[in-house]
């Protein structure tokens, strides 16, 4: 090959690489311009032309926190069961993992998952720009403080925390009923808190810095200090619930209020005390940027949003977001407005806002 | 291929081992090894070398440079105290898990002890219990609730004279979890361990114990040392036990105290994390430096040469009565007791301690959540191919670079270290890692079991290394240098005669590293894709989301399915005439 040849060729070459990265470019910009206009897309024609891009798509991946036999699988039976033409698949991990994964996924552009649900999920991901805006009609549905003015996340369960005590250990009249009440001597050494989890201890901390204003929470977290609350280091908040029952810590603080009432149906020993105001936070929903299938992804968000997809979460013993989908019977005594105490509502902004300084409380008086 | 043809198959240039080991240059087979090994294992180093001096960004890229993940860790004020646990912890585990594990290896195959097969039961039976598990059974046993407590309560009315949250309770949880791991080892070494010396000292007088104690002990101090430092190393990056016992008992060390720096915020961030793996690394590495110069008296332990031997069994006459009951309560307490707990508790609705009207609640609701539609059905295959394909990855391939280092060829000890780099990074850390390299891979690597398999094979490289390296090291250089001048070449040397030599060890670890793979969580769980789970991510699962009673469950049923293909395992060796 000659010199000439091989220059000319080179240069070639080059200019067509060049052109060839100019097309993937541009194509990947009309290509996320065109994927954005479909997932905020509120026109009258929006249901047909999901459909019929999601059947071209067929298929969608969700990665999502809930618990796979109970909310996934059946999630997935119903929505192919009604969609026969996309294949819906999943994967279960933690809000961090999930967080994680999609992370790697998006940065290296190879990504797997077209929709991604899980408590923390919303707050995580807006905060590490992994999310974009999308459109769902049922979100009309809910309550106007579970949605995002920005359409970056919407909620897909409610979660309501409470104290569990063991009904052994822990007579009806002492049962503390305020969190003043956990202040009392008598808990010095009984009280477990779960650390290392952003619903754990940042959650319980936050709350009464919402509540109460800095300087008297700064005031009521000193005088908690003595009371020498257990750092329950690893484990679930239900792994926590099972160890109350199991009598190895009398009460444990900020915990799922629901799971105390499913292993009290059963006859354990334990029940949720409410406190005044009782913290709640949303599992959220979020479509991650770069998404390959976007037709199917509304279409199986509109699904677990509405009432079909959010009774199957209230089966399996999660609370709906939607008004007209009550929780099961249950877990009833545990839904704040029926009880008659009041909810204070933490959303991603106010979780990622608060989480990491209420972290650093806990690292300078609890650790 | 015949004796005659080897012999006349010697030509000058037939490779003598002697002449090998002393060529100056690195030979080709540890240049060979070395490559794939570092293809293997620099990118995930390199991850965490990077992922120490860098802050990490909100959407898990790296950002700046800083160096202060180092002086966090240093300078934190939980570092002191939680080093000084740090080192309490570990050599307590060790030192357990060393004396029980020899004591039962040696009562196995050096005694007419009865029912001396037990003990692989028991090795068995616990090594298929996922770590999580076993500390709960344990927790659940001793806890405050437990019956060890509620039994002492009726002598001493001291509800809760144990507190199982403390440092004892750590070491003693930890160092009986690593009872099976060391007896397995141990007993692989004294099998392959030529017993004409034990025979000599008792012919010269000496008691069985004396003969024990001066011989075999000090004979196995290669394979103790291996095993210490195994342990050590893991004991330092465990985190199970830490955090589920020792953190509520006010307990910190070192893994806790970074895992609640990790945690501070939504995003985990492992920085201080990976910085306490690269501080980790060097100390393994000066422990291995330790060891290299330790094996240059090899040929002191040396116990496999040309002679024939058979392993001597001594007859200790009514004494055997007492080896028996320590053996049974060794066997009742690494395997029988956890494993009680835990079908006890998977018949209840919801533990409340061992109770006597928690009798009458026995039911089968949870057994029923697992059989349920779907479930885990799926994942049962795929866990079987992740452990069979690692194991039959890391075996052979830690045999013949242990056996290259042992015997000392040029460049070997590189493959010594490398092999054992993972042992040090934490799993969660070496998940980010592959998850990293694959996702960013060309080809269709990501999300697929294959890339659990390369994963796990590298992370499990270290175990395998040590158990060969232990067992090579017994043997005597003198049967390869007879089959090198009969004109054996290398490759025939070790598939002829070192292969053979070292099957008691090496089948001993292709059945660790199967069970410890299939039961890994953190590593498979970011790597697999939807499709390719694995069984043990379901089993955490119910850890994060179910109740203890059905993650019992699912444990007994775990322990069902690992001691059924360690069963069949045994008989396949069987049948072809290679005992374990």
């Amino acid at each position: 090959m000659s010199p000439f040849l091989n220059g000319t060729l080179r240069k070639a070459l080059r200019t067509n690489t060049l052109a060839l990265f100019a097309a993937l470019a541009m194509g990947a910009a009309f290509g996320t311009a065109g994927a954005q206009e479909i997932l905020t897309n509120r026109s009258a024609d929006r249901e047909r032309i999901i459909l019929d891009g999601a059947r071209k798509e067929g298929r969608v991946v969700i990665y999502s926190a809930a618990i796979v036999n109970q909310a996934l699988r059946p999630l997935a039976e119903a929505f192919m069961k009604k969609y026969p033409f996309v294949k819906m698949s999943f994967w279960r991990g933690d809000s961090e993992e999930i967080i994680a994964k999609l992370s790697a996924e998006v940065r290296a552009k190879n990504l797997v998952a077209d929709l991604v649900e899980g408590t923390g999920v919303g707050e995580l991901a807006v905060e590490a720009t992994l999310a974009v805006p999308y459109f769902s009609p049922m979100v009309t549905a809910m309550p106007e403080q579970y949605r995002d003015p920005r359409n970056l996340w919407t909620s897909t369960r409610i979660s309501y925390y409470g104290i569990a005590y063991n009904t052994r250990l822990v007579p009806p009249d002492q049962v503390p009923k305020t969190y003043d009440d956990l202040l009392d001597p008598r808990w010095r050494g009984k009280l477990a808190w779960r650390i290392g989890t952003s619903s754990g201890t940042p959650l319980f901390l936050s709350t009464i810095r919402l509540a109460r204003g800095e300087e008297k929470a700064n005031a009521y977290f000193r005088r908690l200090v003595p009371q020498k609350v257990i750092n329950f280091g690893s484990g679930s908040a239900r792994t926590l619930v099972d160890r109350v029952i199991a009598g190895e810590f009398p009460i444990a603080l900020n915990i799922f209020a629901h799971h105390p009432l499913i292993s009290r149906a059963k006859g354990a020993p334990v029940n949720t005390q409410l406190m005044d105001p009782v913290p709640s936070t949303s599992g959220t929903m979020i479509v991650p940027r770069g998404v390959r299938n976007p037709h199917a992804a509304l279409l199986l968000a509109d699904f677990i949003l509405s009432k079909e997809g959010q009774q199957i979460l209230a089966n399996a013993d999660y609370f709906p977001v939607r008004t007209d989908t009550p929780p099961n019977d249950v877990l009833a005594p545990v839904i704040p407005s029926r009880a008659g105490v009041p909810e204070l509502f933490l959303n991603s902004d106010q979780l990622n806002q608060y989480t990491e300084s209420s972290q650093k409380i806990f690292d300078e008086l609890f650790r | 291929m015949t004796l005659r043809s080897e012999v006349r198959a010697v030509t000058p240039t037939a490779p003598v081992l002697a002449m090998i080991a002393k060529m100056g240059t690195i030979s080709p087979v540890v240049a060979l090894l070395a490559a794939v090994l570092l293809i293997l294992i620099v990118p995930p180093a390199i991850f965490l070398l990077n992922i120490s001096l860098h802050e990490t960004l909100p959407d898990g890229s790296l950002g700046a440079f800083t160096l202060r993940f180092y002086h966090d860790l240093f300078s934190g004020r939980f570092f002191l105290p939680s080093l000084g646990n740090t080192v309490i912890y570990s050599l307590g585990s060790a030192v357990i898990a060393i004396v029980i594990g020899t004591v039962q290896a040696v009562i196995v195959e050096r005694t007419n002890t009865p029912g001396r097969d037990l003990a692989f039961l028991a090795a068995i039976l616990s090594l298929g219990v996922p770590n999580v598990l076993y500390t709960v059974a344990w927790l659940l046993l001793l806890g405050r609730a437990g019956p060890i407590n509620d039994l002492i309560a009726l002598f001493t009315q001291n509800p809760q004279a144990i507190d199982v949250y403390s440092m004892w309770g750590m070491i003693l949880i930890e160092g009986i979890g690593f009872v099976p791991l060391t007896f397995l080892l141990m007993s692989a070494v004294l099998r392959s361990m030529d017993a004409s010396f034990e025979e000599a000292a008792i012919m010269a007088g000496a008691s069985p114990l004396q003969a024990f104690w001066s011989i075999t002990l000090r004979m196995g101090i290669p394979a103790i040392c291996a095993l210490g430092m195994l342990i050590f190393v893991r004991t330092f990056e465990s985190f199970e036990v830490p955090a589920l016992v020792g953190l509520a008992g006010n307990i910190n060390v070192l893994t806790t105290t970074i895992y609640q720096s990790a945690r501070r915020t939504g995003v985990p961030n492992y920085g201080e994390s990976g910085a306490y793996s690269i501080c980790l690394i060097l100390i393994v590495t000066v422990l291995l430096i330790w060891q290299t110069r330790l094996a240059r008296h090899a040929h002191r332990y040396q116990t496999i040469t040309g002679k024939g031997f058979r392993p001597r069994i001594v007859d200790l006459g009514p004494w055997r009565y007492l080896t028996a009951a320590v053996s049974i309560l060794i066997f009742l307490f690494v395997a029988v007791i956890p494993a009680l707990m835990l079908v006890f508790t998977s018949f209840q609705p919801f533990y409340d301690g061992v109770r006597i009207e928690a009798f009458s609640r026995f039911s089968l609701d949870n057994y029923r959540v697992l059989f349920g539609p779907g479930s885990f059905r799926d994942s049962i295959v795929n866990t079987l191919v992740l452990g069979t394909a690692t194991a039959t990855i890391v075996v052979p391939f830690t045999a013949l670079c242990a056996w290259l280092v042992v015997r000392r060829v040029p460049g070997a000890s590189l493959l010594d270290h490398l092999v054992t780099l993972p042992l040090v990074f934490p799993a969660i850390i070496l998940s980010v890692a592959f998850l990293n390299i694959f996702v960013n891979m060309p080809f269709a690597l990501y999300g697929t079991l294959l890339s659990v398999i390369i994963a796990s094979s590298v992370r499990y490289l270290a175990y395998g290394m040590r158990y060969a390296y232990a067992g090579a090291l017994q043997i005597h250089p003198d049967l390869e240098g007879q089959a090198a001048i009969s004109g054996g070449s290398r490759a025939a040397v070790f598939r002829r005669i070192v292969v053979p030599l070292l099957a008691p060890t090496l089948l001993n670890s292709w059945l660790l590293v199967f069970l410890l793979s299939v039961q890994a969580v953190a590593l498979p769980l970011l790597l697999v894709g939807p499709g390719s789970e694995v069984m043990a991510v379901t089993l955490f699962e119910l850890w994060q989301n179910g109740q203890v009673t059905e993650l019992a469950s699912m444990g007994v049923l775990w322990m069902l399915l690992m001691t059924a293909v360690s069963t069949l395992f045994h008989v396949m060796t069987r049948r072809r005439q290679l005992t374990i």
